[in-house]
């Protein structure tokens, strides 16, 4: 059972605290997404896990042990960095045996761990190059190669994607997806892109200003988010946010009336935020949807759907319509239909969602 | 750059001009060496009436058969090889761990120790207190002692810890979630990485110490002590008192001058040998420490 | 100092007692009092030496070598103030207070030494300085790769000579009837000079030797500087119909110019740093009146005449003046260079 598990964890740079006490608990074999805006703690947060910045405060357990005053070395995880680290002067082959020749393994039990990881990485051919003749991709994957050989209890990866270009990007992201499935090894993740977030993640934790704004899984996220951070921060384009009051039967929203289900009537009056998914709304009405007049400004054709730039009162907001390979149908746009089933609502004071009991 | 044909007139001249005035300079610069060499090849009687001015007059190697016949060149010779191999040796056993010490974030009092060691850069006690204290700790007339009171100085440290401190963070934790101590890290990650450092590094270490001069003359008493450059002196300074060396070398076919340019000869011909292949290095090595204190 | 060692070492056997507990399950289900102990200020500096003893390690030689060869002369500096004796050692000989300092500051020789080391530093700066920025320029102007490689190579060549082989060749060139220098002056129908051993003739030779080993390595400075000019300036002033010439003044001069001025606030810093070496293998009693500097004098003061006293006190003197411009210098180059950027 090679759990992680934090407990109020501090870190704090003289008297800048810049994580606020989190407590997170990672399962075995459990893959892990901390996602966040820049400067959120969500790096540091693996920084402390994988031994590389101490823990001013709280308590980090790694398979059950106290590790907080562990060095890294002997707390048995692995890191994949950023830039990756390969060393220029080494080959492939040396880059993934470093650790391993480190910690005096056996040279034949090298040779064949590195002949078996190369196999799983598809390196086989490249062993004998240097980090320099790699393409991006190829890289990336000696970086992990470098990590798997060690077969660590816990695998530590910081922002590993955000040197590739997009469609690399994606490739890769399969391919860390597909080793996790044939490791089952417990991995944390750090990145700013929630769509690595949500793809990969068994649970997502989403941090902001040092502090864990929820966690779950990717689509109790997506579906349920706890605050309007949460709501803005996954999802592309983020749902709409718009201003307006509790009514009977759901929230008016400037001149209309949007339908929520859910026992609204007990927050009757009550300054809300409402938010709407942008591809939870049709351009046709239907039994449970209500109308939201919009003034749309712009049309962005990505392909087979489009967005839509509208504006309602002050409310700027994005909408996602199908195209059927025309967009001409879509200028004259000017309502949307909102199913009352997917709206939320958030407290306009505090941005948490209001629990309707739905 | 810009393409010859597409020069102007005016451009073309001037560059041509310039062209040329770089060649006189290049040539100024290399006469002198030509010229010694030619004194070196010449009989001693043409090299004391001063018709050498190019090539050889008279062309022989008595000069060198008497310079190379004489023990006490071959034995500063070796002494030079001992101080530059040893010198450099002890200079990075010293620099290497002390630089990747000082470039670490987490060494507390790094500010001070910095500035306790660029503070000799600025301030030092002067040739008097140094050569007393190498007096009181036994170091007088020492080949060990050349090799290690000459062995650090600030610069070449502060040079190294710049470096060292360009090398990304991630490569010292990744090294360190691998299992490298520092000593690992500094031999296994960090020296590789700075090879053009070090070797810059090295490269000053081994000329200051090649043609190191003035405190081997004073701190080296015995004559198998010597290094080359203390024994081209004392037999440069014999050459010239004239009349003491006239008396040996009425006939023969060599005169002071043949033989001063012959010692320089001997002398120079390792610096040329390894000269291009250091070249790359230096041009680099200079920038390397820039103006940053 | 010894008794702090061991009781760090102490604590920190203590600390590795604790830290085996604190594996134990039983104590882990309790934190907060071993929380408490953890966030000690102590226990973390412990727990840092624990954990980075080993760059500790590896300073402690160079710091030791910069007390032993560095700092202990420094200490040595006081017998500047005392008539020191030679059985007596340094820190037993009485003190005289300023007494050598007055003694310098009348002695005739020493006066001289002082004024010829800032007058051959000023000769330096005046025509060593220029040579290697002009240098730079030129070579910027040489279209074709491998000649201005080749002429580089040449020109920075001397650097790497030693002082004593300079002088050689000085020697030699400049010898009465051997002497290239000579030769070509008979050739001219001039009388022959004994050059070396007249003081009006020492300082030329001894800075056109300076230019002459050290223009070339200096230039790199300035090449690095200009290769750093955004080429694009180049390319605009072309479609101005700028010729090389113009734009060596309007663009490359200009750009380098915070350079200069670093270098040149740099010499200016060294002024009392004449290279003492060469001096001291060209110059003879007959020409000491223009060529003995600070820095000769103290060696034949001290080291050839026994007067270590008086002598130190010579060397604290350049030593202070030195110290004193060159944190001058640094300060405002580092202004400059700030300044500079924007």
């Amino acid at each position: 059972m090679a759990g992680v598990t934090l407990s109020k964890i501090v870190k704090s740079y003289g008297s800048l605290e810049v994580v606020h006490g989190i407590d997170l608990d990672v399962q075995e074999r459990e893959f892990v997404v901390l996602v966040g805006p820049s400067g959120c703690g969500k790096s540091t947060t693996l920084r402390m896990i994988a031994g590389l910045e101490e823990i001013t405060a709280g308590e980090l357990s790694i398979d059950g042990r106290y590790v907080n005053r562990v060095a890294p070395k002997d707390r048995d995880v692995a890191m994949v960095f950023q830039n990756y680290a390969l060393y220029p002067h080494l080959n492939v082959a040396e880059n993934m045996a470093f650790g391993l020749r480190i910690r005096k393994t056996p040279k034949a039990e090298i040779k064949k761990t590195i002949a078996e990881t190369a196999e799983i990485l598809g390196l086989t051919e490249y062993l004998h190059r240097r980090p320099a003749d790699l393409s991006g991709g190829q890289r990336q994957r000696v970086a992990m190669g470098r990590a798997i050989v060690r077969h660590p209890k816990v695998f530590l990866f910081d922002e590993p994607l955000s040197n590739l270009d997009a469609k690399l990007r994606t490739q890769m992201r399969a391919e860390i997806k597909r080793l996790h499935n044939r490791l089952n090894a417990t991995s944390i993740y750090v990145t700013h892109d929630q769509v690595e977030a949500m793809t990969l993640a068994d649970r997502i934790v989403v941090m902001n200003d040092g502090i864990i704004e929820q966690v779950g899984a990717p689509m109790e996220l997506f579906n349920n988010p706890a605050n309007t951070f949460v709501a803005g921060f996954l999802g592309s384009p983020p749902m709409n946010q718009i201003k307006g009051q509790i009514t009977e039967n759901g929230a008016k929203v400037g001149g209309a009336e949007i339908k929520v289900d859910g026992m609204v009537g007990n927050h009757i009056g009550r300054d809300v935020i409402v938010g709407i998914r942008p591809e939870h709304t049709t351009l046709s009405a239907s039994d449970d949807t209500s109308v939201l007049p919009i003034s749309l400004d712009l049309v962005e054709p990505l392909g087979s759907e489009a967005l839509l730039h509208a504006h309602h009162g002050d409310d700027s907001m994005v909408f996602k319509a199908e195209t059927n390979g025309n967009i001409a149908h879509l200028s004259g746009v000017s309502e949307v239909h909102v199913p009352s089933s997917l709206v939320k609502i958030f407290d306009a004071e505090n941005g948490r969602a209001l629990d309707l009991g739905a | 750059m810009m393409k010859w044909n597409l020069y102007s007139r005016g451009d073309k001249f001037f560059a041509i001009a310039v062209a040329v005035l770089i060649g006189m300079f290049t040539a100024a610069t290399l006469y002198p060496f030509i010229y010694i060499a030619a004194v070196s090849f010449s009989s001693g009687f043409a090299a004391a009436a001063g018709k050498v001015v190019l090539t050889p007059i008279d062309m022989t190697i008595e000069a060198y058969r008497f310079i190379l016949s004489d023990p006490q060149f071959w034995v500063s010779y070796r002494n030079t090889f001992i101080y530059t191999i040893g010198g450099t040796l002890m200079s990075m056993a010293f620099i290497i761990p002390g630089a990747y010490a000082l470039s670490r974030p987490q060494l507390k009092g790094r500010r001070f120790f910095n500035l306790f060691i660029a503070f000799t850069m600025w301030f030092n006690a002067g040739l008097i207190p140094f050569f007393l204290n190498m007096r009181d700790l036994n170091l007088l007339d020492s080949m060990f002692g050349i090799i290690l009171a000459f062995a650090v100085n600030a610069f070449n440290i502060i040079l190294l810890r710049n470096f060292f401190e360009s090398i990304p963070r991630s490569f010292e934790e990744a090294a360190r979630m691998d299992g490298a101590n520092d000593f690992q890290v500094l031999w296994k990650v960090f020296v590789p990485l700075s090879k053009p450092a070090i070797a810059t590094i090295t490269l000053f270490c081994i000329v200051a110490r090649w043609n190191g001069f003035f405190w081997a003359m004073v701190l080296l008493q015995s004559e198998e002590k010597i290094p080359l450059q203390v024994f081209l002196r004392h037999t440069i300074a014999k050459l010239s008192d004239t009349e003491e060396f006239a008396m040996n070398v009425l006939d023969a076919a060599y005169g002071p001058e043949t033989v001063t340019g012959a010692i320089i000869v001997c002398s120079i011909i390792p610096v040329l040998i390894v000269y291009p292949f250091i070249q790359k290095y230096f041009e680099k090595g200079i920038l390397l420490g820039g103006v940053k204190e | 100092m010894v008794a702090r060692w061991i009781w760090v070492r102490k604590a920190m056997a203590k600390e590795v007692s604790t830290d085996l507990g604190s594996e134990n399950p039983s104590q882990a289900a309790d934190p907060a009092p071993v929380q408490a102990i953890r966030n000690d200020r102590l226990t973390k500096t412990i727990d840092h030496f624990k954990r980075e003893w080993q760059i500790y390690l590896m300073l402690v030689p160079t710091i030791i070598w910069f007390i032993v060869f560095l700092y202990k002369p420094m200490y040595g500096l006081q017998i500047a103030f005392k008539d020191y004796s030679i059985f007596k050692g340094v820190a037993n000989s009485p003190w005289v207070g300023f007494e050598h300092f007055t003694t310098l500051f009348t002695n005739d020789q020493f006066l001289r030494a002082v004024r010829n080391t800032i007058e051959i530093s000023a000769l330096n700066l005046i025509f060593g300085f220029p040579a290697p920025i002009i240098l730079a320029l030129m070579f910027n102007e040489i279209l074709h790769a491998s000649y201005k490689r080749t002429a580089q190579t040449i020109v920075y060549l001397p650097h790497f000579i030693s002082s004593v082989i300079i002088a050689g060749i000085v020697i030699t060139a400049f010898s009465p009837s051997a002497g290239i220098v000579n030769t070509v002056m008979g050739w001219l129908g001039l009388d022959p000079i004994y050059f070396l051993t007249q003081p009006e003739w020492f300082r030329p030779i001894f800075v056109g030797t300076g230019i002459w080993q050290e223009a070339g390595f200096g230039s790199i400075v300035f090449l690095a500087a200009i290769a750093g000019v955004n080429p694009s300036l180049y390319e605009s002033a072309v479609v101005d119909g700028a010729n090389r010439w113009q734009m060596m003044w309007r663009i490359t001069i200009p750009s380098i110019m915070p350079t200069i001025l670093i270098m040149l606030i740099i010499r200016i810093g060294n002024i009392m740093e004449v290279s003492f070496e060469l001096v001291i293998l060209l110059y003879q009693p007959s020409t000491y009146s223009a060529a003995d500097v600070v820095n000769t004098w103290v060696y034949r003061q001290g080291l050839q005449s026994g007067q270590y006293d008086l002598a130190a006190a010579a060397g604290l003197f350049n030593a202070v003046v030195a110290f004193v411009l060159v944190m001058v210098a640094n300060t405002l180059s580092r202004k400059l260079s700030r300044t500079s950027l924007w």
